[in-house]
């Protein structure tokens, strides 16, 4: 668990982008004992939301967009995952 | 090393929008976090990054142009550890994004079974372990206690320290970890602990071991003498003619472990007088031994 404090220095923000960041739910930390709790992933999210923002030029508005159609890719590449999975455990054996 | 100019494909000549503009337009296609399929897009996106680092900076741009440097000299470590895309492969968290599939989960057939299942899956992940050290007292360690951890991101922990835990010993505190991003149980609390010295006692597996120092004349006629253990003073007796480095055995004075209550072992150290004692000097002056005792004689 990374703590606020750490975290704003890891992910190179103030605390003001951060707060706009979660009231967007770019980020989504845990809360525990009414503090917020970030992750590794939250980690490489903020480092991704920075690199999509600073280098390609992805505006306030389409990084909503971005990152939801990111995170349904990834559900369905899980799906997908795990369908293949299933049927290669179903497929019977060559004798 | 591949020529940055190359990489990012402009000339030599490009200007800093142009750099800037490639470079955007790299990225936007390289970025591992774009291509969660393409294992060989975060070496391309490094490659590509680097470049940029290279020829975006004035100084660094016209040191290599010179010749000064060489490619590989502006090459910087990479811009994350791990990706987004390491951590989203992974189901379970809150950024999951499960109605692209929705319509698909709807069905009865195989497929759909599969989606359900591991919907379900992610919405039971327990939350994660969390971990912590707690320093404690000594006498604590092996009287057992309950203690207060002050958590870092704000509130508290009770951890009760049953008797005779070890240094480096783990607590498992159930349920006290992070809440589960979904509706699962949460994680665990796990407690590293850490035993602080004591002034004067050391711990070796049950057994505690004490140096009690003792005067001459106790040493010399035998007394009994305070001794401290871990629940408080007893008193213990001190034989006749006891030397430094003799051991005296305090049963069940040790610590109480699952296997075994330990002992204590006080190992008696004999200490002249700091002060000046004019009749212990006068009388050792006249005094002539009986014996031949001579301590050096094995040397």
């Amino acid at each position: 668990m990374i703590t606020e404090r750490e975290f704003l220095e890891r992910a190179r923000l103030d605390s003001r982008t951060l707060s706009v960041w979660i009231e967007e739910e770019w980020l989504i930390p845990a809360r525990a004992a009414d503090e917020l709790a970030f992750t590794d992933m939250d980690l490489a999210r903020a480092n991704l939301i920075r690199d999509l923002k600073d280098n390609m030029g992805v505006n306030h508005e389409g990084l909503g967009i971005v990152l939801h159609l990111l995170d349904q890719m990834h559900a369905l590449r899980r799906a997908l995952a795990a369908a293949l999975e299933s049927a290669h455990d179903r497929r019977p054996s060559p004798d | 090393m591949k020529d940055p100019y190359e990489i990012l494909g402009i000339a030599k000549t490009a200007s800093a929008e142009e750099i800037r503009t490639a470079y955007r337009k790299l990225a936007k296609k390289l970025h591992p976090d774009l291509n969660p399929g393409d294992k060989q897009a975060e070496e391309r996106f490094k490659e590509v990054a680097g470049a940029n680092d290279l020829l975006s900076d004035q100084e660094k741009r016209r040191r290599f142009d010179a010749g000064e440097i060489d490619a590989s000299g502006a090459e910087r470590a990479p811009p994350n550890a791990r990706y987004y895309r390491d951590y989203a492969a992974e189901g379970g968290h809150p950024y999951e994004g499960q109605s692209a599939y929705g319509d698909f989960a709807q069905g009865d057939d195989l497929f759909a079974e599969l989606l359900r299942r591991s919907a379900e899956q992610a919405r039971r992940r327990p939350g994660a372990d969390l971990h912590y050290e707690l320093p404690i007292d000594f006498l604590d360690a092996v009287n057992g206690a309950t203690n207060t951890i002050t958590l870092p991101q704000g509130g508290t922990l009770d951890v009760t320290i049953p008797a005779g835990v070890e240094d480096g010993q783990t607590l498992r505190l159930r349920g006290k970890g992070a809440p589960s991003p979904g509706e699962g149980q949460p994680g665990d609390a796990l407690v590293q602990i850490v035993v602080k010295p004591h002034r004067y006692f050391t711990r070796e597996g049950a057994d505690i071991l004490l140096d009690l120092p003792i005067s001459v004349k106790e040493a010399a006629l035998g007394a009994e003498v305070r001794t401290p253990t871990t629940t408080g003073s007893v008193m213990l007796k001190i034989p006749k003619r006891s030397n430094t480095g003799d051991m005296l055995r305090l049963r069940g004075k040790g610590v109480k472990t699952r296997g075994r209550t330990g002992d204590e072992l006080v190992k008696l150290k004999v200490m002249m007088p700091t002060e000046v004692e004019p009749e212990l000097d006068a009388f050792l002056a006249d005094w002539k031994p009986a014996g031949t005792y001579d301590p050096r004689k094995e040397m």
